[in-house]
């Protein structure tokens, strides 16, 4: 595969130590298009070795808006089902430019590892040191030893060692939208984390017209009401949450965005700093990153306040943990109660639809109504064919539910003037279709 | 003429750095980029941007625009971010001179709005 591609997938075995590289066809492409659609196929492929697939979408990391997306792959250890968790922040794109579309992780390791990807070369590296660690402890660790501070990681926390099902993968420092125990499969498989760095080229076929278009589409979303806004609580708000932007306000540092998304998804609060400073802040960790909205929202049911459901976020991200499953089932309602909970959870974190897209995304259109009737059936079936839609071009999964100017219609088109492959909604829907059978 | 930066506009999204690549090396990459977002600081949640041009390297913080021209000695009260060193092997802002139909990449592509031409 020529185009908006490393054109290679990475296998590596756990249990041999042995590393493979083989070629993504360019037929593969044509029948699958990319993202989830390749991930399932190479889950399936790779069945009988218990696979974890992380991926990248067919647009990821190009100047498609919102292009920012991957996903992880793999049989939740919780509900058993093949799962597609999303990969956010500027994770997604480090893993393509690393040198590798999909990197399939296989088997079971006998003593701790982590794995270290970067421009086209891959190694499994004793994790030794970094065990016992948690989360926000491993990823500086990892920068630290490559000497490199935007190194992206994904690691697991002591959730994710002691084989919790709420375990999840987190993202350099942060929550992730595992809702899959999908921690617990690392965990399992003695695999503390990954971490990318890659400064690669993505050939695009016809570059001119892939980036005029990619320009049009960026025009025609900055019409958007959306984007006179910014941040996490707006989007609650959106979805019909009252009073939480002046909940939170007091304790907002800044909202930043995944790679090229329009619409800042994440929003910063500190509550060991002043959250208004605008100067590099004194204080080694003032706070914590947000970009789960449910969990949010969770927290603040509890009564916390927005102080102490910024603790519990940054406690949750440094343990590794799922934090609306720890505000859903803990059944506490003060910090320490909360935090102290962690070991300690049982019961079930109730999955929307199908239960192989990651409700972290809002379920419900946000800022435009998409032509929707308010029918609830008809609401699930959008979000979830928006869901896949997403992960297999690799867009920004919240951004998806809220911007209709990113169609399916323009995904297709920038996919076919970036690779010069006839790529058609017959295709798109019937690989939409294979995610959801 | 030239490029202004509004750091408390940003949103860290790097689409400039895409777009400044794309116009040095007509695909995607980071690379080639003479504008960064330097986000080093992740977990204080600080961040802005860098320019090289010519004969300046513009760095355009939340608190201020910090204008030092090249192959002068840093401030060494400032603490040096790992986004610094390859900047100064890349080439300066030409404002993409070849890009009729856009002008600066980096301001056509920016969702906030945050790059204007001065």
């Amino acid at each position: 595969m020529e185009y908006l591609s490393t054109g290679k997938i990475l296998v590596i075995d756990l249990a041999t130590s042995k590393i493979e590289e083989t070629a993504l066809d360019e037929s593969l492409v044509s029948e699958k298009i990319g993202g989830a659609g390749i991930t399932k196929h190479l889950c399936e492929k790779y069945l009988n070795d218990d696979p974890i697939v992380i991926g990248t979408g067919l647009l990821t990391g190009t100047t498609c808006p919102a292009s920012a997306g991957g996903l992880i792959t793999a049989k939740s250890p919780v509900t058993g089902k093949l799962c597609h968790c999303p990969i956010i922040y500027k994770v997604g794109i480090e893993i393509k430019f690393s040198g590798y579309d999909y990197i399939v992780v296989k088997g079971v390791s006998d003593n701790p590892v982590y794995l270290w990807i970067h421009d086209g070369v891959a190694d499994i590296s004793d994790a030794s040191g970094i065990w016992g660690k948690d989360v926000w402890e491993s990823t500086d660790s990892l920068r630290k030893l490559m000497g490199d501070d935007l190194i992206q990681t994904m690691v697991i926390g002591k959730a994710g060692e002691n084989r919790s099902d709420y375990a999840q993968i987190c993202y350099n420092y942060w929550s992730s939208p595992d809702r899959f125990g999908l921690g617990k499969l690392f965990g399992s498989k003695k695999l503390k984390g990954l971490a990318f760095r890659g400064m690669g080229l993505i050939e695009v076929a016809d570059h001119e017209n892939f980036v005029r278009r990619s320009l049009e589409i960026l025009k025609e979303i900055k019409t958007n009401d959306f984007m006179t806004k910014k941040g996490i609580a707006e989007i609650a708000s959106a979805i019909g949450e009252a009073g939480i932007k002046e909940w939170l306000e007091p304790i907002v540092h800044r909202h930043s965005a995944d790679y090229f998304t329009p619409y800042a998804t994440n929003t910063a609060v500190f509550f060991d700093e002043d959250p208004k400073r605008v100067e590099e802040s004194k204080v080694a960790e003032p706070g914590v990153l947000i970009s789960d909205v449910p969990a949010l929202l969770a927290f603040k049911k509890l009564g916390l306040s927005a102080e102490d459901t910024g603790r519990a976020l940054k406690a949750c991200a440094k343990y590794g943990i799922d934090p609306a499953a720890v505000a859903g089932l803990s059944g506490k309602s003060s910090l320490k109660e909360i935090v102290d909970s962690f070991d300690g959870l049982s019961g079930t974190v109730a999955l929307k639809g199908k239960g192989i897209f990651s409700p972290w995304c809002p379920l419900k259109p946000i800022f435009n109504d998409f032509g929707l009737s308010g029918d609830a059936a008809e609401a699930e079936a959008w979000w979830e064919r928006r869901q896949a839609v997403a992960m297999i071009f690799g867009i920004q999964p919240i951004f998806s539910v809220m911007c209709p100017e990113l169609s399916e219609e323009n995904m297709l088109e920038l996919a076919g003037i970036g690779t010069e492959l006839d790529l058609t909604q017959e295709i798109l829907d019937k690989v939409v279709a294979d995610l959801l059978k | 003429m030239g490029i202004k930066i509004d750091a408390l506009k940003c949103i860290n999204c790097m689409a400039c750095e895409m777009a400044c690549s794309y116009h040095r090396d007509d695909g995607f990459a980071f690379l080639s980029a003479c504008i960064v977002v330097y986000r080093a600081r992740e977990k204080q949640d600080y961040f802005g941007v860098l320019l090289k041009e010519e004969e300046f390297l513009k760095v355009a913080r939340p608190e201020g625009l910090e204008v030092n021209r090249i192959g002068e000695a840093a401030d060494p009260n400032k603490k040096a971010d790992a986004s610094v060193k390859p900047m100064l092997l890349r080439e300066g802002c030409d404002l993409c001179e070849d890009m009729d139909d856009y002008g600066p990449m980096c301001k056509a592509i920016c969702p906030a709005d945050a790059i204007t031409l001065e």
